[in-house]
């Protein structure tokens, strides 16, 4: 049995149903994200954990015990939030050490934990300071220490780097998956960049309007999207209508140009489907393999290692990405330009 | 260099704001001081002082104000808190309510205390003690718009969700995150409603004179009809001594808060 398992999870407010049906198995010491658009039902799935929100119906099971209705403050579950919370009349070691002291643990006992957390987070000198003297990465590193202080079964993270500016994030976002692998501990991470999920996590959860779009590994995602929410969602992407030419060798044509998918087509010749490709998976200037294509540069646009070109290929935009060098001789804005794609690379949808 | 510009409007609205609060004071002290014909005395306070009712009535509305700050503290910071987390539509309605005191007249509250509370199954004013109790329930719903606004203004200031989800998931029970968490973070907020309060209480005139105890309010007018320079020396006492009380009660609040458990 999983350590973490949510079954047929539903929950809604008044007249709005916000998440349908959720269910996810997580074993011990993996990192779950929860990703997804704004209002997707992904922090009030991970307030359920907590606590702080009933579930309308379904179970929560943490460790074979029933935790659907038991309160927050006896689930011991460890939780981060993006507003840091802490407790601004408390310095860093005292909120460190809150829930143990809460808990009644011995003095000697809870000095050494918080020196531990401190070393932990690589904050040995700023015990005494207070919340407010504390950089914005700083606080959140002492919430994860304060989080993580109380042995927790399971670590929650809603949005914990939002707040940040995005070198701190990439940073700090490795530093919890060190501390995350070091301790062991289940894990789940909220957030609605997927860069972020993509990079840390073991596997994770696509949501959108309330239900799960996929499960999987960071891979999984991102290279075989179950629909065409999470293929949207998850990194950039190239949606093409596209006419069925050639049912059984997977040929459709794009405006007058042809494109082999290496993929058995389930509509009728003549029919308008859609063609998905990543930008990053056209080659761009030359004409190669089987499929190329040609259309007028729109834009040109740095996005620093890479350069997005946007070309309008017989009235239908397609993105393609150039790895950024210096020398890079990239098109100018109503130069025709050519690109080719491996059949390999596209699916449909 | 960048020096900083004067802002003359602003320095002149604070120079009339200080001599209207401090000509007339200025002008109580120097009468209280003119008790012996031609000289500068403290005769008018060697009066008051030497007066064993002055004492006992200050006594009275200090401890008043003290029991009247503890238990407005102990209804509004739950409700306010409760209403922060649980209900914020309901806001609207505890704002009109909070300022009812406003609106009623004091002596139309005072008659309606006694009409209802003085009878069966009450009786409210038979003893002392009861009378106590009525009078301070009086003073906790005079001073409710300032001590409630006080801790509202405080709660605003403060991520009150967010600070008792944190305490929560560390195990706080709801009177750990009150008094642990949300209480030492309004201190200024209830620091000031309790000042107020504590000066309301003091200086109180009408539910004194008409519940029938021994406040400050009620002696200070029964003394200024009957002499000239010892009211003016009992309110510059009770000035005082108001900031000395209000002195101690930061004292008292600050003190809990010099320990850390580690850390350099």
């Amino acid at each position: 049995m999983a350590y973490l398992e949510l079954v047929n999870i539903n929950k809604a407010f008044a007249e709005t149903h916000v998440v349908h049906d959720f269910n996810l198995s997580a074993q011990q010491g993996e990192f779950i994200s929860f990703l997804g658009p704004s209002g997707c039902g992904k922090t009030t799935t991970l307030r359920m954990v907590a606590g702080f929100e009933l579930p309308t119906s379904g179970t929560i099971t943490l460790d074979n015990k029933d935790m659907t209705q038991v309160p927050p403050n006896r689930r011991n579950v460890g939780m981060v939030f993006q507003s840091y919370a802490l407790f601004p009349n408390m310095s860093v070691a005292d909120n460190i050490g809150y829930g143990l002291r809460v808990a009644g643990k011995p003095r000697a006992e809870i000095v050494q934990r918080v020196e531990e957390m401190l070393a932990l987070i690589h904050l040995e000198e700023f015990g005494k300071r207070y919340p407010a003297r504390l950089s914005g990465g700083q606080q959140q590193r002492v919430a994860l220490a304060r989080a993580l202080a109380i042995h927790p079964h399971v670590l929650l993270l809603d949005e914990p780097l939002s707040a940040l500016d995005a070198k701190i994030r990439v940073e700090l976002r490795q530093e919890i998956r060190r501390i995350q692998r070091q301790l062991g501990i289940t894990t789940i991470y909220v957030t609605h960049d997927q860069e972020e999920a993509l990079s840390i996590s073991d596997r994770i959860v696509v949501m959108n309007e309330g239900h799960i779009e996929q499960i999987g590994t960071s891979s999984e995602i991102y290279n075989f999207p179950k629909t065409e929410f999470v293929a949207n969602f998850v990194g950039q992407l190239n949606l093409l209508p596209v006419e069925v030419i050639d049912l059984a060798g997977g040929l459709v044509k794009v405006g007058e140009q042809l494109v082999h998918t290496n993929q058995t087509l389930d509509h009728m010749n003549g029919h308008v489907i859609r063609l998905a490709v990543r930008p990053e998976e056209l080659n761009p200037g030359h004409r190669e393999g089987v499929n190329n294509l040609s259309g007028t540069v729109t834009t040109v646009t740095h996005l620093g290692p890479v350069v997005r070109i946007k070309v309008d290929v017989e009235g239908r935009p397609v993105s393609i990405d150039m790895f950024n060098e210096r020398k890079l001789q990239v098109p100018a804005v109503g130069e025709c330009f050519d690109f080719s794609f491996h059949p390999d690379a596209c699916w449909l949808l | 260099m960048n020096a900083k510009k004067t802002n003359w409007w602003a320095l002149l609205w604070a120079v009339i704001g200080l001599l209207y609060f401090f000509v007339p004071l200025y002008g109580t002290l120097d009468f209280s001081l003119r008790m012996q014909r031609g000289v500068l005395s403290l005769k008018a306070y060697q009066v008051v002082l030497a007066d064993p009712q002055f004492l006992a009535s200050f006594r009275y509305s200090a401890t008043m104000g003290l029991i009247t700050i503890l238990v407005s503290v102990l209804i509004f910071l739950p409700t306010v808190y409760w209403m922060y987390l649980k209900v914020p539509q309901a806001r609207p309605i505890v704002e009109i309510i909070t300022i009812l005191p406003f609106v009623i007249p004091v002596i139309v509250f005072v008659f309606g205390l006694i009409r209802t509370f003085s009878g069966s199954p009450f009786q409210l004013t038979a003893t002392p003690f009861k009378t106590d109790i009525l009078i301070t329930t009086g003073y906790v719903i005079l001073s409710m718009p300032y001590m409630y606004r006080a801790i509202d203004v405080g709660m605003r200031s403060i991520d009150v969700r967010g600070l008792t989800e944190a305490a929560q998931s560390l195990g706080s029970n709801w009177a750990q995150i009150l008094f642990n968490v949300i209480l030492p973070n309004l201190r200024g907020a209830v620091l000031s409603g309790s000042l107020i309060t504590f000066a309301l209480v003091i200086g109180e005139l009408i539910l004194g004179d008409f519940l029938a105890r021994p406040a400050l309010g009620p002696y200070m007018v029964q003394v200024g009809r009957d002499t000239a320079y010892q009211p003016s020396a009992m309110a510059m006492m009770s000035w005082g001594l108001t900031w000395i009380c209000l002195g101690l009660i930061q004292l008292v609040a600050r003190g809990s808060n010099s320990q850390t458990l580690t850390g350099r």
